[in-house]
């Protein structure tokens, strides 16, 4: 039994690229599951989709100029994301189209720009990397780099953060005082940036949303607090980052959908057996009258 | 009393019910106080000759005044007048025309409850954090709360009578319990300027009672409560003074006179703006 756990859990980590991607991943599991739970709250989910797309071009021009170096492709990548993201800001309050059609408009260009550029540039296999992953590559410099992006992540939100509540729970009240809370918008959309490009060497820049969003949308089953939601949806992406990680050396996937598809499970048990809002949760409600008035 | 309510025009049947239950309490010996307060400080907020419009629209114009500090100011008037513009550019959301607003309450000490809220409801949070997001404004955003803090927020949930619901999310309140949570977030606010649109709508008589209570005493304790009201009851019981808006004009009126006047009139404020346009 101890042998099997062992082969199956602790013996893949002798490998030092399994060591490295897991200490990514979990990285990324602090980091980025609190943005999707805010992304969540203030309903927002799809918005990580669209920014993902965004660094794209980014992501491609660092590529064509520098080959394959993590460092260079993300830098371009944030820059690229704040810009198309500042762009469509600019286009919905100078133009009075609505903040989420030029949103869609800019980041499906995006994409369209980032996989041309790609293509031009490199072969089939480097678009793949880019959109996919490969979390089995991730080099030391990688690793500082997701570590180093986590951390400022979890340092800024940790400042903004009450000001970031207010804002979703009650836009008005901070607004009622004359103060121009605008920046905390775009901070907030800045770390969305930060948090694909990390995401993007580990797990494509088409998964690394699922990192952020799915343990976020699962833990809305367990929890009605705000701590409680964030403490739940980081432990599922723990779980699907390391589980995902292995399943992907035993079996021989990519890493990048394993993780994902690991935390979508994790997602539809918890769509089914969750306390709150689940299918369960509604078949019990059905029978609480009675076991009330029984109890009472 | 309860008769006074039936001439109420249309949107406003939903509260007669509630209406009459206070109408009752209020004859009682409640009412309004006269206005005699305290002349402490000179006002803090004023209007002057302002020109208000919503796009190409004029809304209202040549609206003056002093905004008596520690009173209850009452804006009435029928939809569409301009009571809730009126409260925008006040807070500085709307930018006037023309004329200008001269406020030197600072900005943390202003609080607002729009008649829309824009409160996220599914947003996980309970009553008792609701009423501390309160303090907020002049705690900063970075300090951890003391207990001082906690004692405050607990006394002001005890005065509003939602103790028992300090931990409930806010989702599941009624519209009166929400409104009384709102209240306590100003409470701890420590509001000098409170602008009330509409608070009553949607609320159970005893929220009114403990609303108008809780209002009394804040303005007492020096706050400047400008309410827009649209029942005759609550404006006799609460309205110090009053500013009727009508056709695009401000008028103040005070409360007397709504005190003399005949019952029929009095059932709708805007019918006595007509009937008061002929003697001002």
């Amino acid at each position: 039994m101890l042998e099997l756990l062992n082969t199956w859990l602790i013996a893949p980590f002798d490998y030092g690229f399994m060591r490295r991607a897991v200490v990514g991943g979990l990285a990324l599991s602090i980091a980025a599951p609190p943005l999707g739970v805010f992304l969540v709250l203030r309903g927002m989910s799809l918005i990580g989709d669209a920014l993902a797309h965004a660094i794209m071009p980014g992501v491609a021009i660092g590529f064509l100029l520098a080959g394959f170096s993590l460092p260079i492709m993300s830098i371009s990548g944030v820059l690229c994301g704040l810009m198309v993201a500042l762009l469509a800001g600019a286009v919905s309050k100078i133009g009075g189209q609505r903040e989420d059609a030029a949103m869609a408009s800019f980041f499906i260009i995006s994409l369209a720009a980032g996989v041309m550029l790609i293509s031009m540039g490199g072969s089939s296999v480097d678009l793949t990397h880019v959109l996919f992953g490969s979390i089995l590559a991730v080099n030391a410099t990688a690793l500082l780099l997701i570590a180093g992006i986590s951390t400022l992540i979890l340092v800024t939100l940790a400042i903004i953060f009450r000001a970031l509540v207010v804002e979703c729970l009650d836009p008005l009240f901070l607004r009622g005082q004359n103060r121009r809370n605008g920046w905390v918008h775009s901070v907030f959309l800045a770390l969305l940036v930060l948090n694909m490009t990390a995401g993007f060497q580990t797990l494509g820049t088409m998964m690394a949303v699922g990192l952020m969003m799915l343990p976020a949308t699962a833990a809305r089953f367990w929890s009605r607090r705000l701590e409680g939601l964030m403490a739940i949806a980081v432990v599922i992406a723990m779980v699907a980052s390391t589980g995902g990680l292995l399943l992907s050396f035993h079996l021989d996937i990519p890493s990048g959908p394993s993780i994902i598809l690991l935390a979508g499970v994790g997602y539809l048990f918890s769509a089914m057996f969750g306390r709150y809002h689940s299918l369960a949760a509604r078949l019990r409600r059905k029978t609480a009258p009675l076991s009330a008035e029984a109890s009472t | 009393m309860p008769l006074l309510f039936n001439v109420i025009v249309g949107h406003e049947t939903a509260a007669i019910g509630d209406d009459t239950a206070c109408g009752a309490v209020g004859a009682g010996g409640v009412g309004w106080r006269v206005a005699q307060m305290s002349q402490r400080t000179s006002s803090r907020l004023q209007l002057k000759n302002l020109h208000l419009a919503q796009g190409h629209r004029t809304v209202l114009e040549h609206v003056d005044g002093d905004i008596r500090p520690g009173a209850i100011t009452a804006l009435i008037g029928a939809n569409g007048a301009g009571k809730s513009t009126l409260i925008q550019a006040i807070m500085g959301e709307l930018r006037p025309a023309g004329g200008n607003v001269i406020c030197s309450v600072p900005s943390e000490r202003r609080a607002w409850l729009p008649q829309q809220l824009a409160l996220d409801l599914t947003f996980p949070m309970s009553v008792e954090e609701l009423v501390m997001t309160g303090s907020w404004p002049s705690h900063g955003a970075l300090k951890g709360y003391c207990a001082v803090h906690y004692r405050k927020g607990r006394d002001i949930m005890a005065r509003l009578g939602i103790s028992h619901l300090a931990h409930r999310p806010l989702g599941e309140l009624s519209g009166g319990q929400r409104q009384r949570a709102l209240i306590g977030r100003t409470l701890m606010q420590e509001a000098e300027l409170l602008l009330l649109d509409e608070p009553f709508a949607n609320v159970d008589s005893d929220t009114v009672d403990i609303l108008i209570r809780i209002l009394r005493q804040m303005a007492d304790d020096g706050t400047t409560i400008i309410i827009v009201l649209h029942d005759m009851d609550h404006l006799r019981r609460l309205a110090d003074e009053i500013l009727m808006l009508n056709g695009g004009h401000a008028r103040w009126v005070a409360p007397s006179e709504l005190h003399h006047q005949q019952l029929p009139a009095q059932a709708v404020p805007f019918s006595l703006g007509e009937h008061h346009a002929g003697t001002a």
